[in-house]
C-alpha cells in the first residue's frame, strides 16, 4: 500500500520536477538566423512591431534634419553621399543587427553569447552572469560591452560603450552614454525577435524602442566569410559615391 | 556587341520593374545605394571577360566588349558579394579570363563604362541574376 502511494505521488511529481526543470533550462538559440519572412497568410505577431518614434533633444533635431535632405538631394541628382557602409567601415552596435538580407549565427553556451553578423563579419561578445562595468571602464568601440541573463525565456543584454562616431539607428545622433537593452526571444521555434531599447541622455528626449524579427536559415547553412579588400566604391572630392572603373 | 535597348518596350518594363524593387531595398543595403545607376535603363554586353573578381564587398566582372566595327571598349561591371551570388546559382569560378558572356546591366549615370548586372548568360549556358529579388529576366 505504501509503495502504492509512493509511486503514485512519484508519478506526479516527476513530471512537475520535469516542468520545473525545463523552466530553468533557457531556451537555445544557437543557429543561423535571417531577416524575418512571414510570407502571405504568415502571422502578424510574429512580424516586428512598428518602432517607437525617434524623439531628439531640441538641440538634434535641426541637424538629423539637414543630414536626412542632404541626402534626400543627393539622391534626387543621381548620387549618394558618403557613408561608413560605402567606405567598409563596420556598421557596429545597435545597426550590425540587421543588415539587408545577410544572415546573424548565434552562439549560445552556459557563459557567453555569441552574434556574428555575416556582413562585414561583425562580432559581438554577450557575457553571461557578470556584471556590467561603469562606463568610464569601457573603452568606447563599435560593439561596447554586453553582458547578458536570462529572465525566464528571454534573453536580456545590457550595453555600453558605443563611440559616438559609430552610426546610430538609422543614422540616429548619439553619445558615448547611449545605453541599449535588447530583449532575444522565440516567438515560435524558427522565429526570434530582438527588442532594442535605445536610451540616450544627451541626444534622446525619451528612450525609443524597435524590433527586428529574424526567421531560421536552413540548418546547413554555412556562414561565408567577408573581408572588405576591393571596395571599389570611393569618396570624390565633394563627398560623392563613385565607383572605379578600369580604364583601358 | 553592344546593344542599346531604351525603346523595347518589354525590356523598359522589366527595367523599371527591376528599378521599383530595388528602390523598395535600397534603405536595407549593406554597403551602398543604387543611386549612382540609371536603372530605368538596360545595356547588354556581349564580350570577353578579362578578370572575374569574387571579392567582398561585391563582386566584379571585368569584360572587353567589341562593338560593330570589332573597336574593343573595356566595362566595369558591379555584383552583389559572394554571400549574396552563391546562393542565386553562381561560383567563384562560374566566369574565368578569356569565356564569352553576355549581360545585361544597368549603366553608370556619370557616363562612364561601368554598370551593376541585371543577368549573365554563363559559359554553361545558365543565365543568372544579381541576388535575391534580382533574379534573371523571364
Amino acid at each position: 500500500m505504501t509503495r502504492r502511494w509512493l509511486t503514485s505521488v512519484a508519478l506526479v511529481l516527476l513530471p512537475l520536477a520535469a516542468q520545473a526543470q525545463q523552466a530553468k533550462t533557457p531556451p537555445d538559440l544557437t543557429g543561423v538566423w535571417g531577416p524575418y519572412r512571414g510570407g502571405r497568410g504568415g502571422d502578424p505577431k510574429l512580424a516586428a512591431p512598428p518602432a517607437s518614434p525617434l524623439v531628439l533633444k531640441p538641440e538634434y533635431v535641426k541637424p538629423y534634419d539637414e543630414r536626412r535632405a542632404a541626402e534626400a538631394a543627393a539622391n534626387a541628382r543621381g548620387e549618394q553621399l558618403a557613408t561608413p557602409g560605402a567606405q567598409c567601415v563596420p556598421y557596429g552596435v545597435p545597426t550590425m543587427m540587421s543588415v539587408a538580407v545577410y544572415p546573424t549565427e548565434i552562439i549560445q553556451t552556459a557563459k557567453q553569447v555569441t552574434i556574428i553578423s555575416e556582413a562585414f563579419s561583425e562580432v559581438r561578445r554577450v557575457y553571461m552572469d557578470r556584471p556590467q562595468l561603469k562606463l568610464e571602464d569601457v573603452p568606447p568601440g563599435y560593439y561596447g560591452r554586453s553582458v547578458g541573463r536570462w529572465e525566464g525565456d528571454t534573453l536580456v543584454v545590457d550595453t555600453l560603450g558605443i563611440k559616438p562616431t559609430v552610426a546610430g539607428y538609422r543614422g540616429m545622433p548619439h553619445s558615448s552614454q547611449m545605453h541599449l537593452t535588447e530583449r532575444f526571444k522565440l516567438m515560435a521555434p524558427d522565429v526570434l525577435h530582438d527588442q532594442i531599447t535605445i536610451e540616450d541622455p544627451v541626444t534622446l528626449e525619451k528612450p525609443m524602442t524597435y524590433t527586428i524579427a529574424y526567421s531560421r536559415s536552413a540548418k546547413d547553412y554555412e556562414m561565408v566569410e567577408f573581408v572588405c579588400d576591393n571596395n571599389r566604391e570611393y569618396v570624390d572630392e565633394k563627398g560623392i559615391v563613385r565607383l572605379k572603373v578600369q580604364d583601358h | 556587341m553592344m546593344i542599346s535597348q531604351p525603346a523595347r518596350t518589354r525590356l523598359r518594363f522589366v527595367a523599371i520593374a527591376i528599378a521599383s524593387a530595388l528602390a523598395a531595398a535600397i534603405p536595407a543595403l549593406a554597403h551602398h545605394s543604387f543611386t549612382m545607376f540609371d536603372m530605368t535603363k538596360s545595356i547588354t554586353l556581349a564580350g570577353t571577360v578579362t578578370e572575374f573578381q569574387w571579392t567582398n564587398p561585391h563582386t566584379y566582372i571585368e569584360i572587353d566588349v567589341p562593338d560593330e566595327k570589332g573597336v574593343v571598349k573595356h566595362w566595369s561591371i558591379e555584383l552583389g558579394s559572394p554571400s549574396i551570388l552563391q546562393n542565386s546559382g553562381w561560383k567563384y569560378s562560374s566566369l574565368r579570363k578569356g569565356d564569352k558572356t553576355t549581360l545585361i546591366i544597368n549603366p553608370l549615370k556619370d557616363g562612364r563604362a561601368g554598370g551593376f548586372l541585371t543577368q549573365a548568360t554563363l559559359p554553361d549556358g545558365r543565365t543568372v541574376g544579381n541576388g535575391p529579388g534580382r533574379g534573371p529576366q523571364k
